[in-house]
């Protein structure tokens, strides 16, 4: 078992430019309701494989990977409610014997008649599309004998029929998710102040799923917890804005989640931390470029397991991506120098994340705000800076050093003609 | 409230805001400050003389006008459009007179209206309440 750091954080919440960024992150989250869905489905898949003849006893391990397993999940690309959430199967027995197409036909067959929307086979795993948008991407793994904990291949073959491509793939998917979950220690303030936020979107209370499987992380520990991963879920989304008309493959999230977690520190801001990561990534992209290669990073925990191995396929479509995220840093810069008026700033965040998803995270900070205006519970800093306690906790001790102790609220209404 | 007393009192909350055009025959005084509620940064002018409303503009930058907006091209401001002062107070509601501090009431209500105005331009949508002149009064709960 390992036993997480813990630091305190900065709550992003508390700062009005990262709170921008922190409620834009809040609007693209498996919505509280939706994340009840994941334990429930996750177990029945599982039980049902156990029921069929082919997987019956040949289970050994069915474990979250991905952004699911880090809680960086945000909706798909080209979407504002849709959700990719993966799962490994880690399979043994006869599996062991058998071709990676074979082994994706049994996991395809043995689910054709479950009940959901439709079941798809790709070049790695079985997708099952549920009504509510959610995709559950369901993995098949053999564990690589003699390996760190959980080292395995995956199953890469097109279909229908067998081809020259069809290979096993070295990852390691769990090990990846201990070295992350490492590296980006829980933030105590962050991790209240986002689950509340989160919880706040519809109110739900979650109750916990007992599949007997690894558990896919409770509401608890599923909300976002550390700043690192939110500047992660924030990179996700420009990238995902951005690409979203493109044809190929776009810069890999598990690439993106080595990065977060390279540039991890905790008690930074929110706003720091995504020019940080993507300055990381921007440094990384040019210094090979310069060297006439393509960006390659590995898995840490399993030097075979290549996160770019699909991406980039060309020095310039890395430098493309370099760009979007110079843009990135730029923009971020110039909004927190103060001199960027809310309408561009607006334009600029509509730009980058998606006008909707922007439009829904601004009318709930403006109402938010509005009602503290009206209720006077909102603050300012000797600066002027605008401080507002939300109901379910109170401002750090960093911001309450900044309050300006005769400014207390008092109530007053707006006035004024129409010109 | 002296004027010299409201200097004091903004002087000792709003270090940023400097005191300019001192009358003390006319008991007035005019301030000018930065302040950033949210996301920019603004220069703000405060005129009061004791005895009258205080008036408050925004300095720089220019305040974006919303023409087709349902609140005004700019929201809760007294005319002219060409040099507009914010409508802080209701002055029906006797939310403000003379005996009280400009730095406990005026100089926070002008940050809570940048900041009602940055959200009225990022949606179009005025979040912070109140009322236009010739709307009845709000309905005092029981």
């Amino acid at each position: 078992m390992t036993i997480q750091r813990t630091f305190d954080g900065i709550d992003p919440f508390e700062d009005p430019v990262d709170r921008l960024f922190a409620e834009t992150a809040l609007a693209l989250q498996l919505p509280p309701t939706l994340h009840d869905e994941v334990g429930e489905r996750y177990g029945a898949v599982r039980r049902k494989l156990e029921q069929t003849t082919a997987f019956a006893g040949l289970l050994e391990y069915f474990y979250p990977q991905g952004s699911m397993a880090i809680d960086a999940t945000i909706s798909t690309r080209g979407t504002d409610d849709e959700y990719d959430l993966d799962i490994v199967a880690q399979l043994g027995g006869r599996f062991r014997d058998m071709p990676p197409l074979a082994i994706l036909l049994e996991l395809e067959g043995s689910l054709k008649d479950y009940p959901v929307q439709a079941v798809t086979r790709q070049t790695r795993c079985v997708t099952l599309h549920y009504a509510d948008k959610m995709h559950l991407d369901i993995t098949p793994a053999l564990r690589a004998t003699g390996s760190v904990e959980r080292e395995s291949y995956i199953t890469h073959a097109k279909g229908p029929e067998v081809g020259i491509n069809d290979c096993f793939i070295d990852m390691n998917a769990y090990g990846f998710v201990g070295w992350y979950r490492q590296r980006t220690p829980i933030e105590r303030r962050l991790a209240k102040s986002f689950n509340d936020h989160w919880r706040g979107l519809d109110g739900s209370s979650i109750v916990a799923d007992a599949a007997e499987v690894d558990e896919v992380p409770d509401q608890t520990h599923f909300a976002v917890k550390n700043t690192a991963t939110l500047a992660l879920q924030i990179i996700k989304r420009a990238r995902n804005i951005r690409y979203a008309n493109y044809d190929g493959r776009m810069p890999p999230s598990v690439m993106l989640s080595f990065y977060a977690g390279l540039a991890a520190l905790p008690n930074m801001r929110l706003s720091d931390m995504v020019i940080r990561i993507a300055r990381w990534i921007i440094r990384d992209i040019a210094e090979a470029s310069l060297n006439g290669r393509k960006l390659h990073v590995p898995n840490p925990m399993c030097e075979d397991d290549i996160f770019t191995d699909r991406w980039p396929e060309s020095i310039g479509q890395q430098n493309e991506f370099a760009i979007h995220l110079k843009e990135i840093v730029e923009g971020i810069e110039e909004i927190c120098s103060g001199k960027m008026s809310a309408n561009a700033i607006a334009e600029w965040m509509r730009e980058r994340f998606g006008s909707r998803i922007f439009t829904k995270a601004a009318d709930r900070m403006g109402r938010q705000i509005g009602a503290a205006v009206q209720s006077s519970s909102q603050n300012y800093s000797r600066k002027g800076k605008l401080l507002i306690p939300a109901a379910t906790r109170t401002l750090s001790a960093t911001a309450a050093s900044l309050a300006n102790p005769g400014a207390a609220a008092r109530a007053h209404s707006f006035y004024g003609g129409i010109i | 409230m002296s004027i010299e007393a409201q200097i004091s009192h903004m002087k000792t909350l709003w270090p940023r805001f400097r005191v300019h055009h001192v009358e003390r025959g006319f008991q007035a005084a005019q301030w000018v400050g930065v302040a950033q509620p949210q996301f920019t940064q603004y220069t703000l002018q405060i005129r009061y003389r004791v005895g009258a409303a205080p008036q408050v503009r925004i300095l720089a930058p220019a305040l974006v006008r919303l023409p087709e907006n349902p609140e005004g091209q700019l929201p809760h401001v007294f005319p002219p459009a060409s040099d507009p002062t914010l409508c802080l107070y209701d002055p029906d509601l006797d939310q403000w007179n003379w005996t009280m501090a400009i730095a406990d009431t005026i100089v926070p209500w002008a940050f809570d209206w940048i900041a009602c105005y940055e959200f009225w331009l990022i949606t179009g949508r005025w979040y912070g309440g109140g009322r236009h002149a010739g709307d009845p009064l709000p309905a005092v709960k029981a």
